[in-house]
């Protein structure tokens, strides 16, 4: 395995952890940081990798770890909750009727997945987001697949009460944000 | 928010499962016989399949990562350059360090008995970004095992001669290279050959820091009056042992017997013997190169002289 190797690694899948390290994180220059070292790591370890390991599910596994020590590091200068402006900015923009309610609707979701704790929060993005089977989200978190379906169980309740207990208030809200 | 009715609250978890399509088919046949009662739990499980439903929508977010990745290809291609993969193995000489670069083999190490790889080279350049993997350089330890088995008389081996202290060093280790297997000269006749002639101290440092011993054989240099000198450090011993194996001196020997060897000079075709005519009329007698046989001459492609025919009057062995 030579570099041009590790180059299609990179082309394969940066795309995507650099995607869910944005979701993590409250600022893109911190996803950059973060996805860069992801695959710096990688990189190094890369060829001590078994052929059949799954590339993919082993570059989460490093970014989640990444991300876990950048959180503790981080919760000192708590910026983390920063998350759901970051992820907001991004869909903004004017559209039809439709495209407002839905655009309330994920940032209602977006609120509280970003406020979710740190395991619930990654297993749910995992499994919702980038489709990892429970198996490697397990593994990922270093804990039990039971444990990672339960996690996105609690995610996806919270989520279920968070659009129950603030979907009218929430919604009103935005409504007066949005019109001039 | 009610509290929940114990049945539903039980019965969550696999609501959620049939919700999100994840639930076995007997769970969510449970679930929906659920339901069908429970008007409370219908309401719910048609909010988890929006949520669902939502959230997949959420997945087709695209951020640009591409300043990111380029960044990232940079950096990559900066430590691809800097990058030397090295395994550590035995060996007769006790334990070695093989390293290479995308260039070459780089670093030949002698370890010590410990296999101490705190006194290596790798950690103190910066310019090298070490990783192990014994693999990437396997190929190379066999043939130097093949080499220190007396079973191969030469290493082709593409060199990176990058770990070397200075272009000096450069220049002394590439005229090095081209002593021949089984040859010895000395170290004032590397400095001639580098057109240095009065810097056979310096070609002497320039061979002690050689970060390619064995590759770049630097054992094949000596003092002028034959005596071993010295030899990466303080490792004489091991010195005597390659000269030993490629036959260029005994093995209980201290020094070249320079008087009872075949002799030429760079770029000459032809070996002679010690008494040939021209050697005492020879204008620079120190860039002599010496073979203990001449079998390892002529495996360096020499013929013998027409004058003093070594192969009739060959050297007592």
């Amino acid at each position: 395995m030579g570099p041009e190797t590790f180059e299609t690694v990179v082309a394969a899948h940066h795309p995507e952890i650099h995607r869910y390290l944005r979701r993590m994180t409250a600022r893109p220059s911190e996803a950059d940081d973060l996805s860069q070292e992801t695959f710096l790591r990688a990189y190094r370890a890369f060829r001590a990798l078994p052929d059949d390991a799954n590339v993919r599910a082993w570059l989460f596994a490093i970014a989640t770890n990444l991300f876990r020590n950048h959180v503790r590091s981080e919760k000192r200068r708590s910026t983390l909750h920063a998350a759901v402006l970051a992820t907001r900015s991004e869909s903004a923009g004017h559209g039809p009727e439709g495209e407002t309610v839905y655009r309330e609707t994920r940032t209602l979701i977006e609120g509280v997945v970003a406020a979710l704790p740190f395991k619930q929060r990654t297993a749910f993005v995992l499994r919702k987001i980038h489709d990892l089977d429970y198996e490697t989200i397990a593994r990922t978190l270093d804990c039990s697949a039971d444990s990672a379906r339960a996690n996105v169980f609690q995610a996806l309740r919270k989520i279920r009460h968070g659009l129950n207990g603030h979907a009218i208030e929430g919604m009103r809200a935005s409504e007066k944000e949005l019109t001039p | 928010m009610s509290p929940k009715h114990p049945g539903c609250a039980t019965i969550e978890a696999d609501l959620v499962a049939t919700a999100t399509g994840e639930a076995a088919s007997e769970a969510a046949q449970r679930v929906h016989a659920h339901v069908e009662r429970c008007g409370s739990c219908r309401e719910d499980l048609g909010r988890y399949r929006a949520i669902e439903g939502m959230v997949g929508r959420m997945r087709a977010t695209v951020s640009d990562d591409r300043d990111a990745r380029e960044r990232l290809i940079a950096r990559l291609g900066d430590l691809g350059r800097r990058r030397l993969t090295y395994g550590v193995f035995p060996s007769p000489l006790g334990p070695l360090l093989i390293g290479r670069t995308a260039d070459g083999v780089s670093l030949v190490q002698y370890l010590g008995p410990e296999g101490d790889l705190r006194h290596s080279l790798l950690g103190r350049r910066p310019d090298v970004d070490a990783i192990e993997d014994s693999l990437a350089v396997e190929g190379f330890y066999r043939e130097l095992l093949e080499y220190l088995d007396g079973r191969r008389d030469h290493l082709e081996w593409p060199l990176d001669l990058r770990l070397a202290r200075s272009d000096f060093h450069r220049g002394v280790l590439r005229a090095t290279a081209a002593i021949p297997y089984g040859a010895v000269c000395s170290y004032a006749g590397i400095a001639c050959e580098i057109g240095k002639p009065t810097a056979s101290r310096a070609v002497a440092q320039a061979l002690r820091w050689n970060p390619l011993p064995i590759v770049v054989p630097c054992h094949r240099v000596v003092g002028s009056s034959g005596a071993l000198v010295g030899y990466a450090g303080e490792k004489v011993d091991l010195k005597r042992r390659l000269l030993a194996l490629e036959g260029a001196m005994p093995p209980e020997g201290t020094r070249i017997p320079r008087g009872a060897m075949y002799v030429t000079m760079p770029r000459e075709h032809c070996y002679c013997l010690p008494t040939c005519t021209w050697i005492p009329t020879a204008d620079h007698p120190h860039r002599f190169l010496f073979f203990g046989s001449r079998q390892r001459a002529e495996a360096a492609g020499l013929t013998p002289c027409e004058d003093c025919r070594p192969d009739l009057h060959p050297l007592a062995s």
